[in-house]
């Protein structure tokens, strides 16, 4: 492409014309997708949903925005102004910054022009680490929002949010150690083509489908998802952290919140569903035709898009965790588990065993697991005080229905 | 060891010296309960910090390399040292934990700038984390408004302050002595890999040569120099850590091959005293009783 470096003019301009695409792309993107939730939310519910604004309801997102922008924006008086202001501005930053090196097409494919480039930052070396530092940044928004406030339901908000992340980034990052050291890099790109290389056989899900799992709840948590949605939490919280903020700034938060969910979406697609590749529709070593890279980028958004439709489903099936069952979920369960999978795959790589050992390994790591969990459960539940109690209140309560 | 104290501040240059000096005086000026009690504003221990920040670093010179990179060293040098200052003259305790997440970040920069993204990138991930923890006890333990005098006040600020700028002279005058110019090691487009993505994919020979408008310098008069190194007998560096086309020693896997080539003895040692650490605090850490929360 430009092989000749010493005018850098052209990847200069190539970066921004990117930047611009994709900080123009995301809003409207986010915008759709609230819609996209609110109609899966109520087809979930039985109810229509959104149907007033424009054909079907289409043209929601635009009365939305336009609401978000005129609205009033109120400012408590006892609030510490800078950091009121400054939070939603952390929030939406962020989350952009990840994005800068998540690609989100097929990169460097032939056919493709030389100005898309599908991604901001190529050829990072530290990739995967890069994007959990900002991610370990992401959670200042929340918390600043939450501390300015000067109110006790956001302070609790905040003070459950940085818990919670603080203590989910392990995982996170644990939980995709495996898929360096299969793949023997850390740059999304090459992890990607490895996977394309190697045919619908050559995914990570298959060598890592508990790994799979667990990034993506991690990165649930990350995001502030339902299940583990506890900093605004209603009925306990009012609104957390964002209690006090209102229309743009109370909208940027969520902005954010929604880019998170892209990069986690289609993260999970790239490092562990072959990024662009399915088997018959895209292939590696196609013809350089547009159709051909049009194809692959249609690929790796539908994946993308299924995984948010997931994320949205979750939302009305799974019931909100309690603080201590979040708590225990991340550093009873998840960290061991990641723990164990990657002394598993250190094995299979040390020894050099065949790659095929570790998916019927993380099967049986996953039921060894439940089972040791269930029992700690079940003996946990034998040894609380009341235990006994409730036993014979359940005897005499099954006895009396037989009655 | 007077003697030696003595010829610290007078073998240095004036300039550096009164940077110094406009930096204390800053400090004092903006620190709470500090010296000049009776300011109102903040803004003259501001001015006085930057001034003196431009001068001390005036006097060791900026990065060798082109303007762009210059530019980027002066800028993070000074956000680094300027949020540090702020962090600990902050009235506010959230403030603090603030501005040093900010220092934090700007060291990164300065790292980004020596060809080392991972030190950066793992930086961000353990220091952010840390300060949100203090977050944690900020938000458990102090009250928004500050109204509590504890907040308001330092103690000790003047001998404090003198002390550890002994302390700072100290390693600027070990820095001056016995590494007068600190030469980088790897030139920073080959770890940050500023190329195109078509690049990327074709041979990493090709990619080297591309990114040759950045280089600092080359490849091999780095190589000829370490070679020059290693000829001594008191320098052996291993053969594992030996920065090579395909692994420059920025990149994660030269990183790798140096942390558990050369100095995995180091790292085993730290990893035994964390675990300690991990299991003493277990032990510590109050039980309580079943089903309890």
């Amino acid at each position: 492409m430009f092989s000749d470096m010493t005018n850098p003019l052209p990847e200069l301009l190539t970066t921004l014309i990117t930047i611009a695409v994709v900080v123009g792309a995301i809003p409207g993107v986010c915008n759709y997708l609230i819609l996209l939730e609110r109609k899966l939310s109520a087809w979930m519910q039985d109810r229509i949903g959104p149907n007033r604004v424009g054909p079907k309801g289409l043209l929601q997102p635009l009365a939305d925005g336009i609401k978000l922008l005129l609205k009033e924006e109120v400012i408590p008086g006892h609030v510490d102004r800078i950091l009121f202001l400054l939070a939603p501005g952390i929030s939406v930053f962020t989350a952009l910054l990840a994005f800068a090196v998540v690609p989100f097409g097929p990169v460097g494919e032939p056919g493709v022009p030389s100005f898309l480039r599908f991604i901001i930052a190529p050829g990072i070396d530290i990739g995967l680490v890069f994007i959990f530092s900002i991610g370990s940044l992401a959670v200042y928004g929340v918390v600043l929002g939450g501390w300015a406030s000067n109110n006790k339901y956001s302070a609790l908000g905040a003070l459950r949010a940085s818990a919670q992340v603080v203590s989910y980034e392990i995982p996170l990052g644990m939980s995709v150690l495996g898929i360096a050291l299969i793949s023997g890099t850390m740059n999304l790109e090459q992890i990607m083509m490895q996977q394309i290389e190697g045919g619908i056989l050559g995914w990570n899900i298959w060598f890592q489908p508990v790994a799979a799992v667990m990034f993506f709840t991690a990165s649930l948590a990350e995001a502030n998802r339902l299940p583990f949605d506890l900093a605004e939490c209603e009925q306990e919280l009012i609104g957390g952290w964002h209690t006090e903020y209102s229309a743009l700034k109370w909208a940027l938060f969520f902005l954010g919140e929604y880019t998170h969910m892209i990069t986690i979406s289609l993260l999970t697609a790239i490092l562990f569903l072959g990024g662009w590749h399915f088997p018959g529709i895209a292939e590696a070593g196609g013809e350089a035709s547009i159709i051909s890279w049009v194809i692959k980028l249609g690929v790796l958004l539908t994946k993308a898009l299924a995984f948010i439709c997931i994320m949205i489903a979750l939302r009305w099936t799974i019931p909100r965790f309690r603080f201590d069952q979040l708590m225990e979920l991340a550093w009873r369960v998840m960290i061991p588990l990641s723990l164990a999978n990657l002394l598993m795959v250190m094995i299979c790589k040390h020894f050099e065993f065949s790659l095929w050992w570790l998916l019927p390994g993380s099967a049986g790591l996953f039921a060894a697991w439940g089972s040791i969990s269930a029992s700690l459960r079940a003996a946990e539940r034998a040894s609380r005080p009341g235990y006994v109690k409730q036993q014979q209140g359940a005897a005499t309560a099954a006895a009396g229905s037989a009655h | 060891m007077t003697e030696t104290i003595t010829r610290v501040f007078w073998s240095w240059n004036p300039v550096a010296v009164s940077g110094l000096a406009l930096w204390i005086a800053g400090i004092l000026w903006m620190m709470p309960g500090g010296v000049v009690t009776a300011a109102k504003t903040r803004i003259p221990g501001l001015l006085f910090t930057v001034a003196g920040l431009v001068l001390v670093l005036s006097s060791f010179g900026g990065a060798i390399g082109e303007l762009s990179e210059e530019l980027m060293f002066w800028v993070f040098a000074i956000a680094a040292l300027l949020c540090g200052t702020l962090m600990i003259t902050s009235r506010n305790p959230v403030y603090a934990a603030l501005w040093f997440a900010l220092a934090t970040l700007s060291t990164c920069g300065l790292f980004m700038l020596q060809s080392a993204p991972f030190l950066a990138a793992a930086t961000v991930i353990v220091y952010a984390g840390a300060v949100i923890v203090t977050f944690l006890f900020v938000i458990m333990l102090a009250q928004q408004s500050g109204a509590a005098g504890y907040d308001q006040t330092a103690g000790g600020t003047l001998p404090a302050t003198l002390a550890s700028f002994l302390l700072l002279g100290a390693v600027f005058y070990l820095v001056n002595t016995t590494a007068p110019e600190v030469r980088r090691v790897a030139p920073l487009a080959d770890s940050l890999r500023l190329t195109t993505s078509a690049e990327n994919a074709v041979a990493a020979g090709e990619a080297a040569g591309g990114g040759a408008s950045l280089q600092a310098v080359p490849v091999e008069e780095i190589l000829a120099q370490e070679q020059r190194d290693s000829e001594q007998p008191a320098v052996q560096p291993n053969l594992l850590s030996r920065a090579t086309e395909s692994h420059p020693v920025g990149s994660m896997k030269g990183l790798g091959r140096s942390l558990f080539g050369d100095y995995l003895f180091a790292v085993e040692l730290a990893g035994t005293i964390l675990l300690i650490a991990c299991i003493g605090a277990i032990a510590v850490a109050p039980r309580r009783e079943e089903g309890a929360i």
